[in-house]
């Protein structure tokens, strides 16, 4: 499928820029590595836990709450950092990855929440563009690039409204489009559909399958039984911080 | 970076709007603070212009004849380092006297232009080994009718007082200008952090999306120092306006001499300003730089 105005995800400058020469092209997106991580109140949110993302995939990770779903993203873009073993992002330990350096990992990783995190003082364009904005994008790229992702979420005639006027399936567009202004090689989504009712998140699901088809990583922690069955993709179950189930084209249970 | 730049310009004074009231205090109070500051530099370098020769111990001044012969001069030099009850001294020569007239008397030209260096007598400033005031003056006496000396001068009390006064003013002056300036750092503190709150949400995307943490602090960095700045600049335009009505005030130097000598010079001021220019920034820095490390957890 061509989506109009997205670059390929993974050129050689794209490469160069994140540290590597063409030849070590990364096939292996993401790897967890004996990763636990554990809580100051002694909760062990994540015990031994070894997986490996390649390029490209679409991972749901189910659970119940506070069993470690929330963590897991949370580790891969460096809001939190594990006790013990290591985090490959891209080939990248991002365990050694130097403070100063974070940012620019997270300039390769998209976000969506539950609660969508739009600033309600912007418009949707003006969120979207301070997603660029704040990287120090020049103008221009953000005059050209802003009108085309939200063509491509759909909400290119609500460039000019305010977050608080728009429904809330409208509202996750929008994040996802911010999310994904700046080309990620992985979209990670915490719960993306959790406010939303049952048709509208079949709405952002499509989204973000387009988005994934685009070669993006996509990781999704999700309660929505509906989703998982529906999309059958591969799944990852955590309880209580272990890895119980890790299944290609699984269900939800 | 255009974007960049204006990015910042925008951010830094939206903050500055967003909390008017405690920005002002903050403001007002580095005014304050540097104000006094400011002020007691002003007074110190005002006793010491005037009190010049009456520096580092010297108890009293031998006065040579303008047409004091190099050979009496050489003698009385001779005489003073020999002496044991002589601690120290110093020769100050025709050109010296008139460099410090002309610091002395910066603001009437007229009375510069109408001395020279030869008009200006040589002289030897004493700093005895006894400081005790009969010690002193039966010493000073002694070159009293020297071939070559004029007159032998003493310090006294009045001008001892004036310079304890000003010392001890000067401290007591520093020591509210500290804990002034300690509280508008504070307030420069707290003013960022809740500017640092009103933005959270912003804050949070900023990271989010991999904005540097640079780029996220500067804008506080920036307000900070702007309102030290602003601060410094109001403090020095209020020395710089009353220092006029401040000159007014003091007794005319006919009635007492001394007073004449009670000059702040061009250069001196501009020494004073950039000074209180320089603390008012490095205040907003440091307030500035204690917020953002403590409360902006990027």
């Amino acid at each position: 499928m061509r989506v109009a105005g997205v670059a390929p995800i993974l050129g050689p400058a794209r490469l160069a820029s994140w540290g590597f020469s063409p030849a070590e092209r990364p096939l292996i997106m993401i790897t967890l590595e004996n990763v636990t991580k554990t809580y100051k109140n002694s909760t062990v949110a994540l015990r031994d836990a070894n997986v490996e993302i390649a390029k490209g995939e679409f991972v749901f990770l189910v659970g119940a709450s506070g069993s470690g779903k929330s963590t897991f993203i949370r580790l891969l873009n460096k809001e939190e950092t594990p006790e013990q073993g290591h985090i490959y992002v891209a080939g990248k330990d991002i365990g050694r990855l130097s403070g100063w350096k974070v940012p620019y990992l997270r300039r390769n990783i998209g976000c969506i929440f539950q609660d969508f995190k739009l600033l309600p003082t912007k418009t949707v364009f003006e969120n979207v563009a301070f997603a660029l904005e704040v990287i120090g994008r020049p103008r221009s790229v953000i005059d050209s690039q802003v009108p085309a992702i939200l063509d491509l979420v759909g909400l290119g005639h609500k460039s000019d409204s305010f977050p608080t006027e728009l429904s809330g399936g409208e509202q996750q567009r929008v994040s996802v489009a911010r999310a994904f202004v700046n080309r990620p090689l992985i979209l990670l989504a915490d719960e993306p559909t959790g406010n939303l009712d049952p048709a509208t998140s079949v709405g952002i699901m499509k989204l973000l399958d387009r988005i994934n088809k685009t070669g993006t990583t996509v990781v999704m922690a999700t309660h929505d039984r509906g989703i998982v069955d529906t999309m059958r993709r591969r799944v990852i179950e955590i309880d209580r911080g272990s890895i119980v189930r890790d299944q290609a084209r699984g269900v939800y249970e | 970076m255009p974007v960049k730049f204006d990015y910042l310009v925008r951010e830094t004074t939206s903050n500055l709007g967003r909390n008017v009231t405690i920005t002002l205090a903050s403001i007002m109070t580095v005014a304050v603070s540097l104000a006094l500051v400011g002020a007691s530099l002003m007074l110190r370098s005002g006793v010491e212009n005037a009190t010049k020769r009456w520096q580092g111990g010297i108890e009293f001044v031998v006065f040579l004849r303008t047409d004091a012969t190099q050979q009496q001069i050489d003698s009385l030099q001779n005489d003073l380092d020999q002496s044991p009850e002589v601690a120290k001294a110093v020769f100050v020569d025709q050109q010296q006297a008139y460099s410090e007239f002309k610091t002395l008397f910066a603001d009437s030209p007229e009375l510069i232009d109408s001395v020279t260096a030869k008009d200006l007598p040589p002289s030897f400033r004493i700093e005895p080994e006894n400081k005790d005031v009969d010690a002193v003056e039966s010493l000073g006496l002694t070159f009293e009718g020297r071939s070559g000396v004029d007159q032998v001068v003493f310090a006294s009390k009045t001008i001892r007082l004036i310079q304890q006064l000003s010392s001890r003013l000067t401290v007591g002056i520093f020591v509210i200008a500290a804990f002034l300036l300690g509280a508008a750092g504070l307030l420069i503190l707290n003013t960022i952090r809740m500017a640092m709150f009103a933005r959270r949400r912003e804050i949070e995307v900023m990271k989010l999306v991999g904005a540097t943490n640079w780029f996220i602090r500067v804008p506080f960095m920036l307000e900070g120092l702007v309102q030290g700045l602003i601060g410094a600049f109001v403090a020095i335009g209020a020395l710089a306006a009353f220092k006029p009505f401040f000159q007014k005030w003091l007794p005319s130097a006919q009635d007492i001499p001394l007073v004449g000598g009670f000059q702040v010079s061009g250069s001196e001021m501009t020494v004073i300003f950039i000074t209180l220019g320089i603390v008012g920034i490095a205040i907003g820095a440091i307030g500035a730089g204690i917020a953002v490390s403590r409360f902006l957890d990027v």
